[in-house]
């Protein structure tokens, strides 16, 4: 399959430039870490306080960590030109948006992969178990696909970076809302039945954000 | 009761945009269709 | 053809001030005093009438968007960026007027309550596309991405209501125990009439938005020509 050839080719060039300077990510990752930490004197994070807000305050640093990397990649690859040759060759545009999305769906995966055993620890809640691992994925996969396609908007803008964090979050709020009350809820002893609707939320989010994206990627990169 | 200042001010609130706008909107017409004016004319000018 | 546009315009321009006019005359005379929370209650028809018109616009500027991806004409992204104009306005309203009105009932200027939560967000919204349009300068370019954030802008704000909806079911705000509203027959014409006036004013006030943009269109042309044609000749 050639679209998912193309994809995966996508994916490694990214990850792979990326692993190279590792630049961005340990950015992202000092970012989340001090986030958490600014929250934490901010809010006064003790105790059961601490608990009630820590999922909130860990999707809050996904959030932003998120934006950060976000308009990085795109930046990159405006200066790089890559995107330019891509377009050269008749290739799927959809490929390539779903490319970068995963991209930057794994770059956020890596600073999840820190910031959950951490949040765990620094706010003595469970946030390692499978239920919460599977809302963060799907959470996530919404946020890096809009993300993504926010980015390529706002790549083209005069104020470039500054601009994405103000397209984006407005979108992002129904998967930020139900992340957090899905985690919430999971924490608290639920099951994931109990957290059903939000779960239920998130995966309808992923499908429109996924295909609004897919079907309009094409627009943003013709010349 | 007090509670009428609150009536009369979202009343209010809703004129005051709805002049805002229909102002803005009008005046910026009027702005443009004197330039579009002294451009003609400008072009009357040059053909002559 | 000007002729009967301007006919229409200002048969509408008529027709929405007297639609307004009894809408007003019906709320402050027709409508009954409601039980629980008094005269206040009034500010109702206006601001859910404003609310209708914010979402609805941006509904259009949904619509225009697609129409300008599918035929890349002008007049798509004209409709577009007017509709977000005056939808901004409206939307404004309506997050003021539902603050204005928690006060009293309330006690407090702000609450999460689902409806003035979601029309917070579209005015957020209408500022991250006005602010996306500022920030380009070509205007193919302009239009075309603006295009597509109206599209992806607007499919996730039924996400959101829902989304707060459930939020705000699970944790209710403690403190709007009294916001409850004894509904009646005439306050129910009362509305009808509001949310007519208010769609009225909306296609009014939007022709002169649109009719600014061609205008600003028409001069901008002019500009080009008169440079092209006459450079050195006068300066424009």
């Amino acid at each position: 399959m050639r679209f998912i050839r193309i994809v995966w080719a996508i994916v490694v060039k990214d990850v792979a430039a990326e692993f190279h300077t590792r630049e961005m990510i340990s950015a992202m990752l000092v970012f989340s870490v001090l986030a958490l930490l600014i929250f934490s004197f901010a809010l006064d994070l003790r105790g059961a306080v601490a608990q009630a807000a820590a999922p909130g305050v860990l999707w809050a640093t996904v959030a932003f960590a998120g934006t950060l990397g976000l308009s990085r990649s795109l930046t990159r690859e405006q200066q790089t030109g890559c995107i330019d040759g891509l377009l050269l060759a008749p290739v799927d545009r959809s490929a390539i948006f779903l490319g970068k999305a995963l991209g930057n769906l794994a770059f956020m995966a890596v600073v999840e992969a820190v910031l959950l055993p951490l949040s765990s620890a620094l706010f003595d809640v469970p946030l390692l178990r499978p239920g919460v691992l599977l809302v963060t994925a799907l959470g996530t996969v919404g946020y890096a696909a809009v993300g993504t396609l926010l980015a390529t908007i706002a790549v083209n803008t005069r104020a470039r970076e500054v601009m994405l964090p103000i397209l984006l979050l407005p979108l992002a709020i129904p998967s930020l809302i139900a992340a957090v009350q899905a985690t919430g809820g999971l924490v608290e002893g639920g099951t994931l039945a109990e957290v059903g609707g939000w779960m239920r939320l998130l995966v309808v989010y992923d499908l429109v954000i996924v295909a609004v994206s897919v079907l309009t990627f094409g627009y943003l990169v013709e010349e | 009761m007090s509670n009428l200042v609150y009536l009369l001010a979202a009343y209010a609130v809703f004129w005051a945009l709805t002049f805002v706008l229909v102002v803005s909107i009008w005046a910026r017409q009027r702005r443009l269709e004197r330039e579009l004016a002294s451009l003609a004319a400008l072009l009357e000018e040059s053909r002559k | 053809m000007n002729k009967d546009r301007e006919l229409l315009g200002l048969l509408l321009i008529i027709l929405s001030t007297v639609a307004v006019l009894a809408a007003l005359g019906m709320v402050f005379l027709y409508a009954p005093r409601e039980t629980t929370m008094g005269d206040v209650q009034r500010i109702f028809y206006f601001h859910v009438a404003s609310a209708w018109v914010g979402f609805f616009a941006f509904f259009v500027t949904f619509l225009s968007g697609i129409g300008y991806l599918a035929w890349a004409e002008r007049r798509w992204d004209i409709l577009a960026l007017s509709s977000v104009e005056v939808g901004l306005a409206f939307i404004t309203m309506t997050v003021i007027t539902g603050s204005l009105w928690a006060r009293p009932v309330w006690g407090t200027y702000w609450t999460w309550e689902p409806r003035l939560t979601i029309s917070a967000v579209q005015l957020l919204i209408y500022v991250a596309y006005g602010m996306l349009r500022s920030a380009l300068e070509n205007p193919e370019k302009k239009a075309r991405l603006s295009a597509v954030y109206g599209i992806v802008a607007f499919v996730t704000v039924p996400l959101s209501w829902f989304a707060i909806r459930w939020w705000r079911t699970i944790h209710p705000d403690i403190l709007t125990g009294g916001g409850g509203m004894a509904f009646t027959p005439r306050m129910g014409y009362t509305l009808l009439v509001s949310l007519a006036a208010f769609t009225l004013l909306y296609v009014t006030i939007l022709r002169q938005r649109i009719r600014l943009e061609r205008s600003a269109d028409a001069l901008a042309h002019l500009r080009a020509y008169l440079e092209t044609n006459y450079i050195g000749g006068s300066h424009v």
